[in-house]
C-alpha cells in the first residue's frame, strides 16, 4: 500500500499539471480548474488498473502537502505586507481601500446575518465575500494589457490595502474560530491572546530587525533556505499549540521577515514553493468536497455572487470618482477587483478547521469557482458593461461636461496670461 | 515634457509621459524585466496601441532612442564644432614617468599642446586649473583636454607605466 504512495501523489500531480496547462491555454487562473479537478476525482472516481483516482490511500498525505501550501501562501502574504508601502501609497489608495472594505464587509456581514448564520460563520462568510484575489487581479491586468491604464494604480493599491487588512483580519478571526471559546468571556480571552501574539511579532519586527539582519546574512543559498524553512515550520507549529492557526504563525513570521533587508531574497526563494504547494492545496480543497453537497449551497452562493458584484462595482465607482478618474475608468475598478480566489479558500479552510457549519465549504468552493471565472470575464468585457450602464446613467455626458469645463477654464487662464 | 512616475505593487513601475505635442504614452517596467509601451488617444483616456519588449530589446531600443548608435542630422553641426576636441579622465598609473614632477617642469602645455583642467588627488581633494607648481602623484586622476591625437600621445608617454607592462 505504502509502495503506491508516490505513484498516487504522482498521479495527482500529473492531473494538476494537465489542469494548469489547460488553464494557461484558456488564460484563466488555475485555482478554479484545480478545485473542479479535485471535486471530479475522489472516492466516487474509478480505479483504472494501477491508477487510483479515488485518492483514498493518499488523501492524508495530499492534505498534508496542501497544509504546507497554506503555510507558504500566508508566509508570502506576510512578506509582502509593508507599512512603509502603505505610507508611501498616498491618500487615494487609503481612501479607496477603506471605502471598498467598508462597503463590501458590511454587505458580507449583513448577508451572513440575514441568512441566519451564527457570528463565527458570518465573520468567515463576510471575509470570503470581502477579499479579492491578488493573484488573479494582477494576472488579468497584465494579460489584458491594462497595466498602463489610469485606474490600474488605484486597483493595485486597493488590492494591497486589502491584503494588509486581510492579514490582521485573519489573525483575529482565527483566534476566534479556533479558540475553544464557549462564553463571551472566553471569546474575548481568545481574541486578546491572538492580538497579544500578533503584537509580540510586531514588537519583534521592530526591535529585532538589526539582530535578524545579522543572523540572516548568510551567503550560501543552501544554508539560507534551510534556516528560513526551519523558522517557518517551527514557528507555525508552535503557534498551533496556543490556538493560533499555524497559517497565522506563518503569516506573522512573514511580517517579521518583511522588515529585514533580506525580504526580497526570501520572497524569491518562497515563490516557487508557494506556487507548487499552493496548487496542491487547491486540489486537496476540491478533493475534500463531495460534489453532491454543492446543490445545497447554490442559492446561498448565487446571492453572495450578486452582492459581491454590486458591492465591488459601487465601491470601485466611488473610489475612482474620489480619485478624480472618469466614470469609465472608475467602472473598470469594480469590474477588475471582483475576482475571488486563494484568500476566500483560505478563510473557508479556517472554518473547516474550526468545525464550523459544513455548508461553508461547498459555498466557498462554488463562490470561488464562479467569481474566479466570471471575474476575469467581467474585466475583459468592461467596455460593453460600461456602454450598457452608460445608456441608463448618462455617465459619458457628465464626463464630457467636466472636460469641457476644464478646457474652458484652461482657455480662460491662457487668455488672462496673454492679456496681462 | 511631463513625466510622472508611480509604483504598481506586485507588477513593477509605471512612467506616464506627456510630450510637448500633448501626446500621452505610458511605459511600464515589469519586475520580471519586460517593458510595455502604451500609446493613448488624444483624450488621454484609451490606449490605441501597445508593444512589449524583453529586457535586452528595451536596452537596445533605449540606445537607439538616445542617439548612441546614430545621431540625427540636425545635431551634426554641434558635433563639428567640437570635432577632435576631447576631454579625458585618466588615473596616473604606478611608476609612470610623470610621478613626482610638477606640471611646469614638464611644460606640458608647450610640448604636448594639451591642458590639464583638473586633478583629483588620491585623498579625493579636487584641484581645479592646477598651476605649474602642482606635483602629480600615483593614483591622481587627471582631467585633460585637447585634440584627440595629442591627448592620446600625452597619456601614452607620461601617464602609463613604462617598461615591464
Amino acid at each position: 500500500m505504502t509502495n503506491h504512495l508516490i505513484l498516487e501523489v504522482g498521479t495527482a500531480l500529473v492531473l494538476i499539471a494537465i489542469a494548469a496547462v489547460l488553464a494557461g491555454k484558456f488564460k484563466f487562473s488555475i485555482i478554479p480548474f484545480l478545485i473542479i479537478l479535485g471535486m471530479v476525482v475522489g472516492p466516487h472516481a474509478p480505479v483504472i488498473g494501477i491508477i487510483d483516482l479515488t485518492f483514498i490511500e493518499s488523501k492524508e498525505f495530499i492534505d498534508f502537502l496542501g497544509r504546507i501550501g497554506v503555510l507558504f501562501l500566508l508566509f508570502y502574504l506576510g512578506l509582502e505586507f509593508s507599512v512603509k508601502k502603505l505610507q508611501r501609497s498616498g491618500k487615494n489608495i487609503v481612501v479607496g481601500g477603506s471605502i471598498y472594505i467598508f462597503i463590501n464587509f458590511t454587505l458580507g456581514l449583513l448577508y451572513g446575518l440575514i441568512n441566519g448564520f451564527p457570528l463565527q460563520e458570518t465573520l468567515i462568510i463576510a471575509g470570503i465575500i470581502t477579499f479579492s484575489s491578488s493573484a488573479i487581479v494582477a494576472k488579468v491586468l497584465v494579460d489584458l494589457k491594462r497595466t498602463g491604464n489610469k485606474e490600474t494604480e488605484l486597483i493595485l493599491g486597493i488590492i494591497m490595502f486589502e491584503d494588509i487588512v486581510l492579514a490582521v483580519y485573519l489573525s483575529i478571526v482565527s483566534g476566534l474560530v479556533l479558540g475553544s471559546a464557549t462564553s463571551l468571556m472566553s471569546t474575548i480571552f481568545s481574541i486578546v491572546i491572538s492580538l497579544g501574539y500578533i503584537l509580540l511579532f510586531f514588537v519583534i519586527a521592530r526591535v529585532g530587525t538589526k539582530f535578524l539582519n545579522k543572523i540572516l546574512n548568510i551567503a550560501s543559498s543552501e544554508i539560507f533556505i534551510i534556516v528560513i524553512f526551519a523558522a517557518l515550520f517551527f514557528i507555525a507549529g508552535l503557534s498551533e499549540t496556543i490556538h493560533v492557526a499555524e497559517a497565522i504563525g506563518a503569516l506573522l513570521l512573514g511580517l517579521v521577515f518583511s522588515e529585514t533587508e533580506h525580504s526580497d531574497r526570501i520572497e524569491h526563494l518562497v515563490v516557487p514553493f508557494r506556487d507548487f504547494f499552493g496548487a496542491i492545496f487547491f486540489f486537496s480543497f476540491g478533493l475534500s468536497i463531495e460534489p453532491a453537497t454543492l446543490g445545497g449551497a447554490v442559492w446561498l452562493t448565487l446571492g453572495a455572487v450578486a452582492i459581491t458584484i454590486i458591492g465591488n462595482f459601487v465601491a470601485g465607482l466611488i473610489a475612482g470618482r474620489k480619485a478624480d478618474l472618469s466614470y469609465k475608468a472608475s467602472s473598470n475598478i469594480g469590474l477588475t477587483i471582483v475576482s475571488r480566489g486563494e484568500f476566500s479558500i483560505i478563510l473557508a479552510n479556517l472554518a473547516v478547521m474550526g468545525n464550523l457549519m459544513p455548508v461553508i465549504k461547498p459555498f466557498s468552493a462554488l463562490y470561488v469557482l464562479i467569481l474566479a471565472i466570471l471575474g476575469p470575464l467581467l474585466t475583459k468585457e468592461s467596455k460593453i458593461i460600461y456602454t450598457g450602464l452608460d445608456k441608463i446613467f448618462k455617465w459619458s455626458e457628465k464626463d464630457k461636461k467636466k472636460k469641457m469645463m476644464k478646457q474652458s477654464f484652461v482657455q480662460k487662464e491662457q487668455n488672462q496670461t496673454q492679456s496681462s | 515634457m511631463d513625466i510622472r512616475e508611480s509604483e504598481l505593487p506586485g507588477i513593477g513601475c509605471k512612467f506616464e509621459i506627456i510630450t510637448k505635442e500633448n501626446e500621452k504614452f505610458v511605459i511600464v517596467i515589469h519586475d520580471d524585466g519586460r517593458r510595455e509601451l502604451y500609446q493613448f488617444d488624444e483624450d488621454h483616456e484609451e490606449t490605441i496601441s501597445n508593444i512589449t519588449f524583453t529586457d535586452s530589446e528595451a536596452r537596445k531600443i533605449g540606445a537607439i532612442l538616445g542617439g548612441m548608435t546614430y545621431e540625427p542630422k540636425a545635431l551634426e553641426k554641434i558635433e563639428m564644432a567640437f570635432d577632435g576636441m576631447i576631454i579625458e579622465w585618466f588615473k596616473v598609473e604606478n611608476e609612470a614617468p610623470i610621478i613626482k614632477q610638477t606640471i611646469g617642469q614638464l611644460s606640458i602645455r608647450n610640448s604636448y599642446n594639451v591642458t590639464i583642467i583638473a586633478v583629483l588627488k588620491k585623498n579625493l581633494k579636487k584641484l581645479f586649473t592646477p598651476g605649474p607648481e602642482s606635483v602629480i602623484d600615483t593614483g591622481d586622476t587627471l582631467v585633460i583636454s585637447g585634440e584627440r591625437q595629442e591627448v592620446k600621445k600625452f597619456i601614452n608617454e607620461l601617464l602609463v607605466r613604462k617598461g615591464g607592462s
